[in-house]
């Protein structure tokens, strides 16, 4: 396809410079991120209270499912954003919210530990966002 | 009227493709349209649910469907059965995006007729040249 040599746009006029690309959308979606960012942090709050919950042997089922669901959102989020440690961390929390066992002593111990990570990383946000 | 996927794939190298995004996820929903629109500079339709996602599939046409699995009310297989199931719709090709990474959940997602399954969390840098490459279409943006 032949580019506009003075928008730099080709035919179908989005821009035919890839770093140019990259740039724009990375803005986007870091102002994206800003905008999120509250959904994000209260579904990360959400697990928080959860896990302790799930110390005092609290945890009901209503908000174990909604701790699933937060986290298994998170998993598919934080990624896009640009924190893929974030996904990991989300996904070991949905895995351990989720199972029909409750969770050993090790196993919340270690829930308390990620999700501590987890909300520093989202505290911290995207290098791109930084 | 048959189709010809050849012609549909050359057609599509002179036309904007046109994707239908579904996902009850605001966040999700607007990354992916940021994306597809900035990067590959394809024109993006938007439904916040499986209901309002077969609307507008059957009055806008899109070339292709973007389908959250895990969606309130009802959800991205649901919503891909009823659209295979309306004549209005059963072409356009659907591709899932979900966080779910088991194996039998794949094989049923293709059992049930879905062009390609694609994972969250998506590279907005590479997502239209993966839809691209799942549908075979040429440019990927």
């Amino acid at each position: 396809m032949a580019d506009d040599p003075l928008t730099h746009k080709n035919e179908n006029g989005h821009s035919a410079d890839p770093q140019s690309q990259e740039q724009k959308l990375q803005t986007m979606i870091s102002a994206l991120w800003e905008r999120s960012r509250h959904t994000v942090v209260e579904r990360a709050a959400l697990l928080r209270t959860a896990g302790e919950l799930l110390v005092d042997n609290r945890l009901d089922q209503a908000t174990q499912r909604h701790a699933v669901d937060s986290a298994h959102k998170l998993a598919g989020v934080l990624g896009t954003f640009g924190l893929p440690r974030g996904t990991d961390l989300a996904r070991e929390a949905e895995e351990l919210f989720g199972q029909s066992m409750p969770p050993s002593k090790p196993e919340i111990e270690r829930l308390q530990v990620l999700l501590a990570e987890l909300t520093h990383l989202i505290d911290l946000g995207p290098v791109g966002a930084r | 009227m048959e189709r010809l996927p050849a012609f549909e794939n050359h057609a599509r190298i002179l036309m904007t493709p046109r994707i239908l995004i579904i996902d009850d996820e605001d966040d999700i929903r607007q990354v992916a349209a940021m994306s597809l629109e900035t990067v590959a500079g394809w024109d993006v339709l938007l439904a916040s649910s499986g209901k309002q996602g077969i609307e507008r599939a059957s009055t806008e046409q899109p070339d292709a469907i973007l389908l959250d699995v895990m969606m309130p009310e009802m959800d991205g297989p649901t919503t891909l059965l009823k659209l295979k199931a309306n004549g209005s719709t059963s072409h356009i090709p659907v591709l899932l995006l979900t966080a779910k990474v088991q194996g039998p959940d794949q094989k049923k997602f293709a059992e049930m007729g879905v062009a390609a399954i694609l994972f969250k969390p998506f590279d907005p840098l590479t997502l239209a040249r993966q839809i691209s490459a799942a549908l075979g279409w040429k440019d990927g943006g």
